[in-house]
């Protein structure tokens, strides 16, 4: 489907109270508000992590509310997803962690080899593929989640808060990757804290507080020191 | 689907938790030895009653001059009344064979049982053995029908039922089968509930890995088979080692020693112990496999 339409008219927890908000294929945005602002919450109705208690998502041209459960999987694999904390597997090497996303959704041994190092160039590891992730620096960490959130071309990335471990010098380079992944093609989505990303992108930016939308700007800074 | 992937996860889960996994292989094996040890008895003991019945038959003592109940009065049964028992034994319907045992064929019997005893049989002389019938009954259990028909006919002493002195034998048998049974029903509850543990565990320390594998959308069935499959192999083991004993157990204790010392009884044999080896893979690995599906259930929804 080309428009990715989220909405959530009226949900009644605290969590997310009335949200609607429309984010179009290719777009760049940033979600931002304190802590308990609503901000994972979002991030998790998009992966039907969670299911609203009223109103409705659309992810991809489709009602999460009404999509079974066994397709859930499938609505996954057109997302990618990068958290605070990696979420890598320190028993396996990077290629291994970036291969094992391929691998669990049955993707054959020719590809995996193909496009493993590709994705691994792409995001600037290229020549650590077999090292293990508590080798790497905390960026080069991120950067791996983010080679296994892309390597499978999802249609959109999710990041929660991928530069809050790291120093401003490394999120600026992560943040330039997300960038080049956005110019792709690919939707982003990231909550983030990070004040100065955020100004420097000037990018779209929706700010959440109390689970309500309170401010939805398109070429927005962090804010008044919210 | 990739299988070398899905087996290798599954190995890596059962090496990680190898003290687990030898605990519930060896609960599995020994509650399936049971399981098939019960069953090769109630074959064993299937075959003794149908050995024993086979053989079984009701005597029917005819008069001779050495019998000394009132009923005879130390007279020999005559020829009529001989026929008259044996017409009545034809005609009635739960005989199932009727063979005439002379005196002579009782004692050249009775030399041919005591054949190791000659102080026995020197003392007894042809005369001191009765005539009888020897009935064989369709059913062994409706000795009471002959008895009140025959007891009280002219002619006759006495009716035996042989197969009286079997009965507390075969109930004792039957218990001991039961309390197997039981047993080995209690000791797989303990091991379906050890595997269930066992693959909780697995799931729980494995769950950053299904937590990628679920945000990454690896379907339910991938994510689940290796705990699936941790559950069968474990329960294919269990069960591989219980065959590997109930075969040692019949080819040493059955064979070497019970059939050599005790001809007489129709031994289990191997086809019969070989029809419980399958029973014994499809509920190790069934019952192992359907644990482990619900042991996960709650970690991997989606």
């Amino acid at each position: 489907m080309e428009r990715v339409v989220k909405s959530y008219p009226t949900s009644t927890r605290p969590a997310l109270d009335g949200v609607d908000v429309d984010i179009d294929k290719g777009e760049f945005v940033f979600l931002v508000g304190s802590s308990g602002s609503g901000k994972s919450t979002f991030l998790r109705l998009i992966l039907k992590e969670e299911t609203p208690s009223q109103g409705r998502v659309h992810v991809a041209g489709k009602d999460l509310s009404a999509l079974s459960s066994w397709k859930v999987p499938a609505l996954r694999r057109s997302i990618g997803c990068v958290f605070q904390d990696f979420r890598l597997l320190p028993n396996k090497t990077v290629f291994q962690n970036v291969a094992f996303a391929l691998e669990v959704i049955g993707k054959p041994q020719g590809t995996i080899s193909k496009v493993v190092p590709e994705v691994l160039d792409l995001v600037g590891l290229e020549g650590k593929a077999q090292r293990m992730p508590d080798e790497l620096s905390g960026g080069e960490q991120q950067r791996v989640a983010v080679a296994r959130a892309f390597v499978n071309r999802p249609m959109i990335l999710i990041a929660d808060e991928p530069t809050g471990n790291l120093d401003p010098q490394t999120s600026i380079g992560i943040m330039k990757l997300l960038d080049r992944i956005n110019r792709t093609g690919t939707t982003v989505v990231m909550a983030t804290h990070d004040a100065s990303i955020v100004d420097s992108m000037r990018r779209r930016v929706v700010e959440l507080s109390n689970g309500k939308v309170v401010r939805d700007q398109s070429r927005g800074v962090y804010g008044y020191g919210a | 689907m990739r299988a070398q992937f899905v087996i290798s996860e599954t190995l890596i889960g059962l090496r990680r938790n190898l003290t687990m996994t030898i605990a519930l292989i060896i609960t599995t094996a020994l509650s399936l030895a049971l399981v098939g040890a019960a069953l090769l008895m109630r074959t064993q003991v299937g075959n003794l009653k149908d050995f024993w019945y086979g053989k079984i038959e009701v005597s029917i003592f005819l008069c001779d001059p050495i019998s000394d109940t009132a009923q005879c009065n130390k007279t020999a049964v005559s020829e009529d009344q001989r026929q008259a028992i044996q017409t009545a034994l034809y005609a009635n319907p739960v005989v199932q064979k009727v063979y005439y045992e002379s005196k002579q064929d009782a004692y050249k019997h009775f030399l041919e049982l005591f054949k190791n005893s000659p102080d026995l049989t020197k003392n007894v002389s042809p005369d001191a053995l009765p005539p009888s019938f020897r009935v064989k009954l369709k059913d062994p259990k409706r000795f009471d029908v002959i008895q009140s028909e025959f007891q009280d006919m002219p002619g006759v002493d006495q009716v035996a039922d042989q197969g009286k002195g079997l009965k507390p034998l075969f109930s004792t048998f039957d218990g001991l089968t039961t309390a197997a049974l039981v047993g080995a029903a209690i000791t797989l509850g303990a091991s379906v509930l050890l595997i269930f543990n066992a693959i909780r565990v697995a799931a729980f320390s494995r769950r950053r890995e299904t937590g990628i594998m679920r945000l990454v959308g690896a379907s339910n069935l991938y994510i689940r088979l290796p705990f699936l499959l941790e559950g069968a192999l474990a329960g294919f083991l269990g069960a591989a080692i219980a065959s590997g004993f109930l075969a040692l157990l019949k080819a040493y204790l059955v064979d070497s020693t019970l059939r050599k010392n005790i001809r007489f009884i129709n031994w289990v044999g191997w086809p019969e112990t070989a029809q419980v080896f399958p029973v014994l893979f499809l509920v190790g690995m069934l019952l192992a496999t359907v644990s482990s599906f619900f042991a996960i259930q709650r970690h991997l929804r989606v």
